[in-house]
């Protein structure tokens, strides 16, 4: 039957398959690597946060020293004696609510804010590695927005804050138990000028 | 882009009559009783140039993973030691009968300088008929895009539908310590890296024609989504609003993306044109709504969001009407993808470990597909048949994929870092 159609069909592509050849990369300029807002912290125990004195630029900046700065040394920072003291607070799992220990901080914050310093901020959102990264990425936003909107309410200007989520892509303490949980489910301040 | 567009040109023509013919034979190539088909591949043979084993063992480890993976067949490599010509007539049929196969993939190779021809036959061994036979001809290098597209043809004579193993798999990973997009073949192969700047780069989305992608990058400080031409290199920051641009979904039209945008205070659903413009605002709630996903027919939206407590499945209209809940059971129910067929779900729970999960599109249904590891980031093969995911039950978190029912299941990634988040294109 149908003899056409069980004869060959015969495909002729000479040189035309390309696979390598087109997916090309990055023909585009190179993407200028982001500053670190904020490098890892050294003594999670403490569950203190301290930011470095030094202003770290939000903005990609043209530095090449940045490039070492996307994994930058947690030593490094700490090296730099930090003067500006914003605490980091910390929150339940898969909540954004402030708890008390965190609005005492808050309060120290926004005392440091409004007496010793200045300049502006960025408040980061941070997960735990449990939840999905899509949903955490909304979750780190609701808690930078919850302690911004609680550094506002105590008195600093709205226009000094600004604030990013990072959902769970950078946890401060890589372990995989509720101690290293607990740590990364925070909001951070970030000098930002 | 114009070789491409010859290459699906030439494909189209030389499938037409094998469309035809599946109509017809697709009933009558069974197996007696209810056995899978018994596939037999029998060793690639040189036609006109010197015999290559590292090509013949090649294709035959290709057919084997993609035959074998497709279901349908139990697939060997045959003890049968005839091993004469390819074309009907130039073999008998007699020792492959007594072997057991019911079907029989001949191929046939010429090696001229960098140029490789590869032919392949397929036969129907019970009787004796040729069912499909194609000519490739390219550089060496795409031996392997010959073969898999021999496979994604000979289901489409068998099944009476094409097989995906021509696409693509783009993903995240970890290997040069931060998170870049990279692309592979959907078995692993062929590894090419997408992005290069060192930040943060997450939820890679094809477009419908697979030629496109949209991700999300931190690399201008703030998570924005980019679209980006695969085939030039050139890219669009799309979304750039104020707070997220993340878990960004192509409507099966390629005209809108879905997103989450936290810009009017904290995160909805929106539509946006592919250039950016036009958002329209789906969800309006004070909960957190992320992660759409499109039904093949663009007329609904899954999503997820924590409206009732904690994270679930819902589904609205693409107008953000008729919003329903979809998962009822489990405390954490996140990811959710649509079937291309439309009848099923793909999602991840989390219990513990996450789990992927299917699910009818009513809520009834329920199925489990995943238990070793935690397995996240289901996204369905565009013919539905197969769903890729990544999974950390061999330590690092690697990319897998598995048939739709959860069979199957057998890791393509081979990186030695953390690869997450695959998404699977059309035949490219």
């Amino acid at each position: 039957m149908r003899k056409g159609v069980f004869g060959l069909a015969v495909v002729l592509c000479s040189g035309m398959l390309f696979v390598g050849g087109c997916a090309k990369e990055e023909l585009v300029k190179k993407d200028e690597p982001v500053a670190p807002s904020q490098a890892p912290v050294a003594q999670p125990a403490t569950q203190q946060a301290q930011v470095p004195t030094e202003p770290v630029q939000s903005q990609p900046v043209k530095d090449s020293t940045a490039v070492n700065g996307v994994v930058a040394d947690s030593q490094t920072t700490v090296a730099r004696a930090p003067e500006v003291k914003l605490q980091t607070v910390y929150f339940d799992f898969d909540s954004y609510v402030l708890t008390q220990a965190s609005r005492d901080t808050l309060y120290n914050n926004a005392e440091y804010l409004l007496k010793k310093y200045n300049g502006t901020i960025q408040v980061e959102g941070h997960c735990d590695e449990r939840g999905s990264d899509e949903y955490n990425l909304a979750l780190g936003e609701k808690r930078a927005k919850s302690a911004l909107n609680y550094l506002t309410t105590l008195g600093v200007p709205a226009n000094r804050l600004s604030f990013i989520s990072y959902g769970k892509e950078k946890p401060v303490d890589p372990g995989h138990d509720e101690a290293a949980w607990a740590k990364n489910r925070r909001a951070e301040f970030v000098i930002t000028k | 882009m114009k070789r491409f567009l010859l290459l699906i040109l030439v494909l189209a023509i030389a499938g037409m009559p094998a469309t035809l013919f599946s109509q017809e034979e697709f009933i009558r190539v069974t197996a007696p009783g209810n056995k899978p088909l018994t596939l037999m591949v029998a060793p690639p043979v040189p036609m006109d140039s010197a015999p290559r084993d590292a090509i013949a063992r090649e294709v035959t480890e290709l057919f084997q993973f993609d035959l074998t993976l497709a279901g349908s067949f139990t697939v060997t490599t045959p003890t049968v030691t005839e091993n004469r010509g390819i074309r009907p007539g130039e073999f008998s049929f007699a020792p492959w009968q007594n072997a057991g196969a019911t079907l029989l993939i001949k191929s046939g190779y010429t090696v001229n300088g960098s140029t490789l021809i590869l032919e392949f036959r397929l036969y129907d061994v019970i009787r004796e008929r040729e069912l499909l036979a194609k000519r490739y001809s390219g550089n060496i290098k795409e031996l392997r895009r010959m073969a898999h597209t021999f496979s994604d043809d000979l289901l489409l004579i068998v099944t009476g539908e094409r097989g995906p193993f021509t696409g693509k798999v783009a993903f995240v990973s970890k290997a040069s310590g931060n998170k870049e997009l990279y692309l592979m073949d959907y078995d692993g192969f062929n590894l090419q890296r997408l992005t290069q700047n060192g930040s943060i780069n997450l939820n890679p989305d094809f477009s419908p024609s697979g030629r496109e992608l949209i991700y999300t990058s931190y690399k201008k400080g703030n998570p924005d989504l980019y679209r980006r031409e695969l085939f030039t290199g050139v890219e669009a920051r799309t979304s750039s609003s104020r707070g997220i641009n993340v878990t960004g979904s192509w409507s099966p039209d390629g005209k809108r993306i879905a997103l989450a945008l936290s810009k009017d205070g904290n995160s909805e659903i929106y539509l946006i044109n592919r250039d950016g413009k036009q958002p329209t605002r789906l969800t309006n709630n004070p909960a957190i709504d992320v992660s759409p996903a499109w039904s093949p027919d663009g007329h609904q939206i899954a999503f997820v969001s924590d409206r009732l407590g904690k994270p679930q499945v819902f589904v609205m209209n693409a107008d953000g009407s008729s919003v329903r809940r979809l998962t009822i059971e489990g405390a954490y129910n996140v990811s959710p993808r649509w079937s291309p067929k439309g009848d099923r779900i793909a999602y991840c729970r989390q219990q513990g470990d996450f789990q992927i999960h299917s699910i009818n599109t009513d809520g009834s249904g329920d199925v489990q597909l995943t238990s070793q590891g935690s397995n996240e980031h289901p996204r369905w093969s565009p013919d539905g048949r197969f769903i890729v995911f990544s999974s950390t039950r061999d330590g690092r978190e690697s990319i897998y994929v598995m048939r739709a029912d959860g069979s199957g299941q057998i890791r393509v990634s081979r990186g030695k870092a953390n690869d997450s988040h695959p998404t699977w294109s059309v035949r490219w």
